[in-house]
């Protein structure tokens, strides 16, 4: 071994650049240079053998293209339905589970754990199934124990959301109660006990103790959700078995991208329809962030 | 001590079995001179059809043997791939299926298949000239057809009895609207269903009056008298409840099969594919299915139209690519191939001579003739220059994008002005388009 | 006395509202799952014209799709095992590298380090689905396309992975580099002789959450993959899913079968998969 070498495997200063190589160099191939040509190929028209500079047109024609909007309006309120439901619903449940209030409480853990290991294939083709438009599926026939006709669950926008956000609340509640359990055991049982000889009662502990002590796992969860939601399209895919549903109930925004840059061949007029999604997330996260005092000075990391 | 080094090996180890697993070694001559393709297809029974032809082609050319080495995948999921392929000039298959709707995409700038005009020039005389025609652009044939898809009505007799209504006496679509009230208020069935998420039916009531989704010059024009006619008919079918939107929102969906197969509606006005699915999906109705041709909207109008279809292209990126050429070709236009393409898909074939073998027209063994009331070549050579063409032009994906998710549904099941509709959706359109 | 008797009834009434509560609750969430189950035992034809329903009829109660699911006719366990094998490939190429990079940015005081770390940071704030198309290419031209190189490489950088390694090693005594460079082991024989053994407890919280993502995949590998026999079980039951072919018995089963293994694994390692997925999450 020459010594050369030998003191660059001692080196103290070398070292974190060799720790960290790996990383530059996949960050390089696999993020800088697609984030760049999908910024180029936003201002092009792509075909076969021919390359045109387009300038801003494809952003011109995406305001006024309506698919598009219809697409901005389905993510953006799922994700807003998934934040409305699945904030509180799990929250309340993480506690509850908790507590002492039930018993059982692996076994109910567990059921509502299992449903997020469960393949979106699989959850959406289930959902898919039960909820079918003829008489003899599961949720027609609940209808028909009321008394109601059946109906043609996801072909309209009101039950078309509903059999969606069911199957997300039914694979989500799981993860987010788990985040929430994280968030209760960081709270210490001092304070409670505190509470109980100030004669707190259970509701009263829960809203001045457990509720803003929670705020950091909040904080996580709407994150991610906000994520989450703008990005979901394996779910709508599954629902309605392809990229096509009727009146678009389940286009998201990035279904019009595969739309557009896989399934039509316009991958300048779908790297456009990214980079709005992109700057869209962005916003959200940062003024979520900020909302929230992450960037706040002397804000420990904790 | 040792647990760091054992973990860098075992590390070393795992990815190098990660990259190794990398695609098969690509033989493309094997030595006893046997050409070996690559070819990627959306339809299970497709690929049953090659490989037959495979079989035969090897039997008549040991000389020129083929060896083809196909895959199925999901439809959509199949054309994504060979987009991609084509776009990175890299991975494409040699020889390929392409349905038509997605046909145009792979025509925007150059097309990257192989001009097959040529390699058709021996069977066009005997093959439905508008067919060739579909698959091609500025006069180039790029793809061969499997079929004619003439749109016929398919009538189930058992209702129609029960009724006492004679299809082989309506004519015009007002006669069949009669018929249906009649059907409606003795059985309490329906008379026919609507297609609400795809456009095979629309286009079979455009291509019955001439009309299409596009100008001559390929510019979308939906906002057209037939168009208007079309889906007017459809509505007041609807309205007047002997018709209702296809369980699944299109006839070629599980959930229709299964309604048809219980007997609950009385006809169907669709291409002639769907013979297969008949006879694959639907056996309760066997034996009870009459085909005859489709109503007229007018006197002396046409009663058919080409729908739906598949082409076969050869990409240009395939080796021996005139061997490629030659056989695909010969297996979907030659009297052989169209033979076999009846027997084995029970498809229409586009060679017409097959039609007037009557060794095949009236072949008691063969499975689609046992299964239908009526004999369907009885109905193809009688509305044979009937059959109208839809073309298939670059605009055409956008087209039946709108159709597909949002015009048929909202003017079927949410009471939409038809117009209205079709002016805005016109605007979006072109603007889409743009 | 008789106060704590009072209180003690009824936080038991309570309970037991509670309880009942959560036990409708668990059926409903359930009732996919036994849905499914059901049909399973069921002709595929009636699912398709049915849909998933709770009852089981008479005469419907067939074992085909099943024994067609071992019959080894089909591609499923080709599927499944691409599935485990490619699992565990890319976990194991991921967790190593990210611990690799983790190292580096705990350990060390660098220039531009904050620069760096910023960066780790921005992977999570972009979503991958918009560098999908430009990605493909990319792989495609590095001819990587069907193969599971080209799944693993792209995602190989998982940004809350790194932060996790990055806070578990933040967490260990210093004094342990200092006594290994007194010791004359290199800077990297300490992080492979002296950190990776110590970081087993990490590993194992890392597994359970990055396995689970690669498992579920969908969008990516659906992309990359093209033979049939290379699909993983995503990909391959959602080839299942078309109208040509009478694919639902396999697809049903086949879904049901694919709950199984997860649902053992959960049973066996139910503490693990709680601290495993909660630890993928940054704290606070």
């Amino acid at each position: 071994m020459s010594s050369r070498f030998k003191s660059f495997l001692y080196s103290q200063d070398k070292a974190p650049y060799v720790f960290i190589c790996p990383f530059v160099l996949l960050f390089v191939i696999f993020f800088v240079y697609p984030i760049i040509s999908t910024v180029i190929m936003s201002f092009e028209e792509i075909l076969p053998g021919q390359v045109e500079f387009l300038g801003l047109k494809n952003y011109e024609k995406l305001f006024s293209d309506r698919s598009f909007w219809i697409a901005i309006r389905n993510s953006v309120v799922y994700m807003v339905l998934t934040l409305i439901l699945l904030i509180p619903i799990p929250m309340v449940l993480a506690c509850i589970l908790d507590s002492k209030l039930v018993i059982g409480k692996g076994f109910f853990r567990g059921v509502f754990f299992v449903p997020v290991l469960t393949s979106v294939v699989v959850a959406g083709t289930i959902f898919r199934l039960m909820f079918g438009e003829l008489p003899g599926s599961l949720m027609n026939r609940v209808l028909a124990f009321f008394g109601h006709e059946p109906i043609k669950w996801l072909f309209s926008y009101g039950t078309g959301y509903t059999a969606l956000l069911l199957l997300a609340v039914w694979r989500w509640t799981g993860m987010n109660i788990v985040y929430f359990f994280a968030g209760l055991n960081n709270i210490p049982t001092e304070l409670y006990e505190a509470a109980d000889i100030d004669g707190a009662k259970g509701l009263q502990k829960f809203r001045f103790i457990t509720l803003p002590l929670l705020k950091p796992s909040r904080t996580y969860v709407i994150t991610i959700s906000v994520f989450a939601g703008l990005r979901m399209f394996t779910e709508s895919y599954m629902l309605w078995s392809g990229n096509n549903s009727p009146h678009e109930i389940g286009l998201t925004i990035i279904g019009y991208l595969y739309r557009q840059g896989i399934e039509q061949n316009e991958m300048g007029y779908a790297s456009a329809v990214g980079l709005v999604l992109l700057v869209l997330a962005m916003i959200l996260n940062l003024s979520q962030l900020k909302v929230s005092g992450f960037f706040k000075k002397g804000d420990s990391i904790e | 001590m040792k647990r760091g080094r054992l973990f860098l090996v075992g590390l070393l180890m795992i990815v190098a079995m990660g990259f190794a697993y990398a695609g098969g070694a690509d033989e493309t001559t094997a030595a006893d001179g046997t050409t070996s393709f690559e070819l990627w297809t959306y339809v299970e029974a497709h690929s049953n059809f090659y490989k037959e032809m495979e079989n035969i082609w090897n039997e008549e050319n040991p000389d020129r043997k083929i060896s083809l080495n196909i895959t199925v995948l999901p439809n959509a999921d199949m054309h994504n791939k060979l987009q991609m392929s084509l776009q990175s000039g890299y991975g494409a298959p040699d020889i390929c299926d392409v349905h038509v709707n997605s046909f145009p995409n792979f025509m925007k700038g150059v097309p990257q298949f192989e001009d097959m005009t040529e390699a058709i020039a021996p069977y066009a005389a005997d093959c439905v000239p508008s067919r060739l025609e579909l698959y091609s652009k500025d006069g180039i044939n790029y793809g061969v057809p499997f079929h004619v898809g003439a749109c016929v009505m398919f009538y189930n007799t058992e209702i129609l009895e029960e009724a006492d209504i004679d299809y082989t006496t309506i004519d015009t679509w007002d006669e069949f609207i009669e018929a249906g009230l009649i059907v409606k208020e003795k059985t309490g069935k329906y008379m026919t269903t609507a297609e609400g998420t795809r456009v095979n039916m629309l286009s079979a009531f455009l291509g019955e009056q001439g009309g299409d989704f596009v100008d001559e010059n390929g510019v979308p024009n939906i906002v057209t008298e037939e168009m208007y006619n079309a889906l007017e008919m459809e509505k007041r079918m609807i309205d007047l409840g002997i018709s209702r939107v296809s369980p699944g929102g299109k006839p070629d969906s599980e959930e229709c099969y299964g309604w048809i197969n219980s007997g609950e509606v009385a006809s169907l006005a669709f291409p002639l594919w769907f013979m297969s699915r008949f006879v694959d999906y639907m056996p309760d109705v066997a034996g009870k299915i009459a085909i005859a041709p489709m109503p007229r909207f007018e006197e002396g109008q046409d009663r058919s139209a080409g729908v739906g279809g598949t082409a076969t292209v050869v990409i240009n990126t395939a080796h021996d690519k005139d061997l490629a050429k030659e056989f695909v070709a010969w297996a979907k236009l030659s009297v052989e191939g169209g033979t076999k393409i009846w027997e084995i898909l029970g498809f229409d074939p586009v060679n017409t001579k097959v039609w007037d073998d009557p060794a095949v027209t009236n072949d008691p063994d063969n499975k689609y003739l046992q299964y239908f009331v009526t004999n369907p070549f009885d109905t193809l050579r009688e509305i044979r220059d009937e059959v109208n063409i839809i073309r298939s032009v670059e605009a055409t994906p956008t087209i039946s994008n709108y159709f597909n998710n949002q015009i048929l549904l909202d003017v079927f099941e949410n009471d939409a002005d038809i117009m209205t509709t079709l002016e805005n959706a016109q605007e979006e359109i072109m603007n889409q388009l743009s | 006395m008789r106060n704590y008797n009072i209180y003690k009834i009824r936080h038991y009434s309570a309970v037991m509202i509670v309880t009942i509560l959560f036990i409708i609750l668990a059926f409903i969430f359930l009732v996919p799952f036994i849905s499914i189950a059901l049909s399973s035992f069921k002709p595929g034809r009636d699912i398709i014209r049915q849909g998933l329903n709770l009852t089981l009829e008479e005469g419907q109660f067939t074992l085909d799709n099943w024994k067609m699911l071992f019959s080894g006719e089909t591609m499923y366990f080709t599927w499944f095992f691409n599935s485990i094998g490619l699992t565990f490939v890319q976990v194991a190429v991921s967790l190593s590298i990210c611990m690799f990079v983790a190292y580096g940015f705990a350990m060390y005081e660098f220039r531009y380090k904050s620069f760096f770390f910023f960066l780790v940071l921005l992977i999570m704030m972009i979503p991958f689905e918009i560098i999908m198309l430009p990605l493909y290419k990319q792989v495609i031209s590095m001819r990587m396309i069907n193969t599971w190189a080209g799944i693993i490489l792209p995602f190989i950088i998982n940004a809350s992975t790194i932060f996790f390694f990055k806070q578990y090693f933040e967490g260990l005594p210093k004094s342990l580099l200092d006594a290994g460079r007194i010791d004359g082991v290199t800077e990297y024989g300490i992080f492979f002789r002296l950190i990776v053994p110590l970081s087993v407890p990490a590993v194992s919280a890392m597994c359970i959450s990055n396995g689970m993502r690669v498992w579920n995949n969908f969008l990516w590998p659906l992309m990359v993959l093209r033979d049939p026999d290379k699909f993983i079980l995503p990909i391959g039951l959602n080839t299942l899913i078309t109208p040509y072919g009478n694919n639902y018995d396999l697809l049903i089963a086949g879904s049901c079968f694919s709950i199984i293994p997860i649902l053992i694994l959960y049973i066996v390692f139910q503490k693990n998969f709680i601290s495993g997925m909660t630890s993928g999450s940054v704290k606070g």
